[in-house]
């Protein structure tokens, strides 16, 4: 009986990892450029990292990069107008789940330090 | 206390559930210094028509280009051969056997062997997928690569970074060989 219920047990916390995957939370950040620079210069911080660049659409200020390191990163990238700037917005996934968004604070770190902050 | 030691496989298994990285992953190694250069006055459209000349001729297919930011990422991939055999020892073909001895009213012995393995190794094949971005800016030229080998059954066997002073420099020189042509 103890077993029936140890093992009852074991099969809820591994039905735990086999969830619907949430959508990644994004970090964002405002910059005193427009939202083609901040693209532009996003997807060279991501390449400076050794991220390769999947796709870009800067009409929709989007792009996506990737890292082949197991079991495979992913960082979406949007950037939309945001008065005299464009504020960027990140967010990273591991092997399709999502990543806590303070990971991207360094990136976003770089970004500010190449563009300048939003006034 | 001692019936619970059996758990913990099952919970050190879910520990890896859990586990999330405490920095965001970066390459390793970082790309190589040869992995970027000096724009030399070219317009970054200039650098985007040549990474795509050249990355094309290098037998790359180019999967998106967005020459606003500079952009062209292309990937290419090959077969390689057997590769199932390099970690499923246990399909290699090989000799087995055993030798039995019983008893009941009598006594009787007996012996087997065996040969066999998987036939279906020769067809255990995995596909090395290369992807390449260039990003070209007024500021200059970024080459970013990576290599994954997927098995045949599809699994993620291998990954690293390729952003490689040989790559870089062998598709710098190819981009930079390119006559000036008509701009994109």
């Amino acid at each position: 009986m103890r077993r029936a219920v140890l093992v009852s047990l074991l099969a809820l916390l591994l039905a735990g990892c086999a969830t619907a995957t949430p959508a990644p939370e994004p970090r964002e950040l405002a910059f005193a450029a427009a939202p083609e620079a901040v693209l532009q210069e996003t997807l060279g911080v991501l390449a400076d990292e050794g991220y390769v660049i999947r796709r870009a659409d800067a009409e929709r200020g989007r792009a996506e990069a990737a890292l082949a390191r197991w079991p495979g990163y992913r960082i979406d990238v949007t950037v939309v107008p945001e008065g005299q700037g464009a504020r960027a917005s990140l967010s990273a996934t591991r092997g399709g789940r999502p990543l806590p968004p303070h990971l991207l604070d360094p990136l976003l770190a770089e970004l500010q330090r190449r563009l300048g902050l939003a006034p | 206390m001692r019936q619970w030691w059996w758990m913990m496989p099952g919970l050190a298994l879910l520990a890896g559930c859990q586990t999330t990285p405490t920095v965001l992953p970066t390459a390793e190694p970082q790309p190589a210094a040869e992995c970027r250069w000096e724009a030399d006055g070219l317009e970054p459209r200039e650098w985007v028509r040549r990474a795509l000349n050249a990355l094309e001729a290098d037998g790359f297919v180019v999967r998106d280009t967005e020459p606003a930011v500079g952009l062209v990422s292309a990937d290419r991939t090959r077969t390689i051969p057997g590769y199932g055999d390099r970690y499923d020892t246990w399909e290699r073909t090989g000799f087995f056997g055993g030798v039995g001895i019983g008893a009941g009213r009598g006594v009787s012995t007996g012996m087997m062997i065996g040969f066999g393995g998987a036939g279906g190794s020769i067809a255990q094949d995995a596909t090395q997928l290369e992807r390449v971005s260039v990003i070209a800016d007024p500021g200059g030229v970024r080459v970013s690569r990576d290599i994954q080998v997927i098995d045949w059954r599809g699994e993620l066997r291998e990954t690293r970074s390729g952003s490689d002073a040989p790559f870089c420099r062998s598709l710098r020189q190819a981009m930079t060989a390119v006559p000036a042509g008509e701009s994109l």
